[in-house]
């Protein structure tokens, strides 16, 4: 094409009256109906083409992975894999191209048409997106051909498109609003009487707030609900001018992933509701965190304005969340701000709490361990979801040189009181030994006693992307729930996984079970504190040996516990665990770190008891003194996730009060007990966290076990459980995914989706109803 | 001038002999306000063995004749990459390298009783700099004698695209309803 050639005119892929529309005067009412047409028409590839690759591609297998393909993007020579989108390879050569349909880990729709480049001797510009690269292309990206088409997208996209930057909470991070800069008129040939589209709102629940007026139509947020959620009735109906983004009923969009379609939609549409009006992004101090929620460690960008924290925001990491994170993640911060404790209080003589000051309540402490007249065993220590890795170290120190190892966890029931029944000793033992990139590697997944979709909601995402590009089989041992992909269910007890495990169990996925190569076992944390622990993971020691080298050896370790709990991989890391001699003491000194989940009953009337946390919580109504300390987005401390991966959390904003780091905190008792703990700065700490396991201090790497080591510590687990099960059902660990937590239960955006998907309470809009609406205050 | 710089000089170089095993982070940090405060005995505490940044050898800091306050060399600063924000598809700046500091505890920052504005004794927390790669902020943070810690950047794995497969042909029972 010649792209010199004075006053050429372009043609599109489609609607042959367009290049009569583009570049003349006025746009009528038959080109407001033709715009949508354009923006939802894709160029599709030849038949042939498509018979070819049909014929290439094996569905069971990846894409093959073919030679290379050289092109040159604006001059510059790149190489890219065979199959790559023409985007893909502008991108490689470092050519920005402007989309707002194209996402990287969404399917290609082409229907925005702002990706359009020109390559040579091609008539036409061609979408980028859509168009495969080939060999010996030439491709330019910034031509005055490639300004002028693009610039006849965004006039047709802003046609529709409210002029609300100033009220509209995409301001400031609005792809439209960025390109349009660039490639917007400053001038309207909009002179329609009827005035722009107008689409009514819908209502996706309480997270996201649409205004659809601004919608583009990049189908972004549907492809998301489609492949990665798996909601499946977020979609489109109508055509052209008249298409619609919606639930098709009157319904919420019920996903613990929704709030991703927010940062998907690249313009004002989908915004957030809870942040609605609430800052402007260049207000905001960014810092980059990790979560700590649930065990999976998301990455997360904590966004602060002065002393709150104004909202949280995934980080891309491919090797955990991708680029999404749970709702639960991104909208629990709210709770930070509600039941904190900011002052150190000791109970009084009449049984309610007064503040303190940190010298008096550390002094109240001391005079209460010595009442208490614990000796060893009968002081306890227990660690509860949100304790960190440094204070749960400096905490076993204490508790260690004073004489105890009575070091318990807030497991469900009396669980806590004594070890796990999978061990500790091994890291592999209560690790995901797969890692989670690698459940993507797995041809069939047995899921025991576990529901990821509230266990670990961003993995569970990985598991339907791997189920619905794959011929991935997933079965179940557990209660029945809703995974977002299809599973076939075994049973609900451990009798069940028995039979399974014996080859007793006919069906397709035991004969696909039977077959795979990579075979991947997930146990719930839950398994630990059920009755039938010992059976279950008793059994799946003893299949795994009895398997050889299918389910552990050198390229894939196939077994696999996912854990739900933020501190207990490092809780288990680091051996805070009771000695048997210990787990059979009465307490009279209790100090819970965090511990909000423990069992009232288990706490003796007459015991002193400590809690240090930052919310007032379960726990400090059970205390004597309570000590504040900081949330996860206030101090810099170490977190591993369920895979062994330890990483750095950064405090973002100073915690309320007089609250101090947690390991601090213990440090300065420990002054105040007598007891000298051979460090008193954070480098320190991280040195005995080194001499523990160098592991904890090797930030954003998995040390994954060896094969030996692996089976090793499968060795004493496979004696262990040889009764025969009860056969008591596995249940669910988590019942309300919204509320797990000391930080989720003090939130009142997850309190609202507790109401609007766990219980499902309707909201009376006379006013005439059971509760009144101040849930929304 | 003079005065201050070997009022300066004479610590630094008592301290060179000491080493740090430099493995990690440190966010070991003091403020005027926490030590007014009743706090934690631990707190108060900043001796010479506080948190000394080993000197490459060669070097000469920066702080012996800028007359950067010592009460920088107890802080550390974060070298990283930052990650492009999910909320938007452009990709500018993403190559650069960034510095700041962990932030203080307990005198970072606090809400101004009169008129609610954010205050701080933090001279630091708002100081973003920005290099072109990681040897340059690497260099810079030595320079400075700031105790720094590098964060690796995360690799970016996303496979060939193309928009043929969603039209291919599947023999088995069809995993997804498309709604598009």
């Amino acid at each position: 094409m010649d792209r010199k050639k004075p006053g050429r005119v372009f043609t599109w892929s489609c609607g042959p009256n367009l290049h009569n529309l583009v570049g003349r005067c006025a746009l009528r009412r038959r080109a407001l109906r033709q715009m949508l047409r354009i923006v939802s028409s894709v160029s599709r590839p030849s038949s042939a083409s498509l018979l070819a690759v049909a014929n290439r591609r094996n569905i069971a297998s990846t894409s093959a992975r073919q030679a290379d393909i050289t092109l040159t993007v604006d001059g510059k020579e790149v190489t890219v894999p065979q199959g790559s989108a023409l985007i893909q390879a502008c991108e490689a050569a470092g050519s920005p191209i402007p989309r707002f349909c194209y996402h990287d880990r969404l399917a290609i729709a082409g229907n925005c048409r702002m990706c359009l480049v020109e390559v040579a001797r091609s008539p036409k510009p061609v979408a980028s997106c859509a168009a495969p690269a080939t060999q010996g292309a030439t491709v330019f990206t910034n031509t005055p051909l490639v300004h002028e088409a693009r610039e006849g997208v965004m006039e047709f996209l802003l046609a529709n498109h409210p002029l609300d930057c100033p009220i509209c909470d995409q301001g400031g991070e609005c792809d439209l609003q960025d390109q349009s800069i660039r490639y917007g008129s400053d001038r309207t040939r909009f002179h329609e009487i009827a005035g722009k589209r107008a689409v009514s709102n819908k209502d996706l629940g309480p997270i996201v707030k649409t205004s659809m007026n601004r919608c583009i139509q990049c189908t972004r947020c549907v492809r998301f609900a489609n492949e990665v959620a798996g909601v499946e009735d977020l979609g489109t109906t109508g055509r052209g001018n008249d298409l619609q983004i919606g639930m098709y009923v009157e319904k919420m969009m019920d996903s613990e992933l929704s709030g991703n379609v927010i940062d998907l939609c690249p313009v004002g549409a989908l915004t957030s509701k809870p942040y609605a009006f609430h800052a402007r992004p260049w207000e905001l101090k960014t810092t980059e965190s990790v979560d700590v929620l649930d065990a999976l460690g998301s990455n997360i960008r904590v966004d602060s304005r002065g002393v709150q924290v104004m909202r949280v925001q995934p980080r891309t990491n491919d090797d955990v969340n991708e680029e999404w994170i749970s709702d639960k993640t991104r909208y629990a911060y709210d709770g930070l701000r509600f039941q904190r404790l900011t002052t150190p209080l000791v109970k009084g003589p009449d049984n309610r709490f007064v503040a303190a000051s940190w010298p008096d309540a550390l002094a109240a402490i001391a005079a209460g361990l010595n009442r208490s007249g614990a000796t060893a065993n009968e002081i306890k220590a227990v660690a509860g979801h949100l304790a960190d890795t440094e204070a749960l170290v400096v905490l076993k120190d204490l508790v260690n040189r004073l004489g105890s190892d009575n070091l318990a966890s807030d497991l469900a029931g009396k669980y806590g009181n004594a070890p796990p029944v999978h061990g500790v000793d091994v890291r592999s033992n209560y690790s995901f030994n797969s890692t989670i990139p690698g459940v993507e590697n797995a041809d069939a997944i047995l899921l025991v006693g576990t529901n990821p979709r509230h266990e670990a909601a961003v993995l569970n995402s990985r598991i339907r992307k791997s189920w619905l590009h794959t011929e991935l089989v997933v079965g179940m041992v557990g209660t029945r729930a809703d995974t977002t992909y299809g599973y076939e269910h075994l049973g609900e007890d451990a009798k069940a996984l028995e039979a399974f495990l014996a080859g007793k169990t006919k069906s397709e996925f035991a004969e696909r079970w039977a077959k795979a190569e990579r075979p991947m076992i997930v146990v719930g944390s839950a398994m630990t504190e059920h009755a039938d622990g010992a059976a279950v993971f008793g059994m799946l020691a003893r299949y795994v040996a009895a398997q050889g080298s299918r389910v552990v050896r050198d390229d894939w370790n196939g077994y696999n516990v996912l854990q739900r709990v933020a501190s207990r991989p490092a809780l288990y890391e680091i051996g805070f665990v009771p000695s048997r001699a210990a787990a059979s003491a009465t307490p009279k000194f209790i100090y819970l770190l965090n511990a909000d989940e423990v069992d009232p009953a288990s706490i003796p009337a007459n015991a002193f008891v400590v809690y240090q946390g930052h919310h007032g919580d379960r726990g400090a109504a059970l205390a004597d003194v309570c000590l504040p300390g900081c949330a996860y987005t206030e101090k810099g401390s170490t977190w591993v996730n369920t895979e062994g991966r330890s990483q750095l959390g950064r405090a973002a904003v100073p915690p309320p009060g007089a609250a101090r780091e947690d390991w601090k905190i213990v440090r300065a008792l420990a002054e105040v007990l007598g007891v000298d703990l051979p460090y008193d700065n954070l480098v320190g700490v991280r040195d005995r966290m080194w001499a523990i396991s160098p592991a904890l201090v090797r930030w954003d790497g998995v040390e994954g076990t060896s094969v030996e080591v692996a089976k090793v510590g499968l060795g004493p687990l496979s004696a262990i459980g040889k009764k025969a099960p009860s056969g008591e059902k596995m249940g669910l660990a988590i019942s309300n995914f919204y509320q797990t937590d000391v930080v989720s239960r003090a939130s009142v955006t997850m309190a609202q989706c507790t109401r609007a998907f766990v219980t499902r309470e309707k909201e009376e809009l006379n006013g005439l109803g059971k509760e009144p609406m101040q849930a929304h205050a | 001038m003079l005065l201050r710089t070997c009022k300066q000089a004479i610590p630094i170089s008592r301290r060179v002999g000491f080493t740090v095993v430099r493995r990690g982070a440190a966010t070991e940090s003091t403020s005027p306000v926490q030590a007014a405060e009743a706090s934690p005995q631990v707190e108060t505490a900043t001796g010479p063995s506080d948190v000394v940044p080993a000197v490459a050898p060669g070097l000469m800091t920066a702080d012996i004749i800028s007359g950067a306050p010592l009460q920088l060399r107890h802080r550390s600063v974060r070298v990283y990459q930052a990650t492009r924000n999910t909320m938007q598809s452009g990709g500018a700046k993403g190559e650069r390298w960034r510095i700041d500091f962990d932030i203080l505890q307990g005198g970072g920052r606090w809400e101004n009783p009169l008129m609610g504005y954010a205050s701080s004794a933090d001279y630091m927390q708002g100081t973003r700099l920005t290099f072109k790669s990681q040897e340059d902020a690497i260099h810079f943070a030595k320079k400075q004698g700031w105790d720094y810690y590098v964060q690796p950047p995360t690799v970016k794995r996303i496979p060939p695209k193309n928009y043929s497969e969603n039209y291919l042909y599947r023999p088995n029972k069809l995993r997804i309803a498309k709604t598009k």
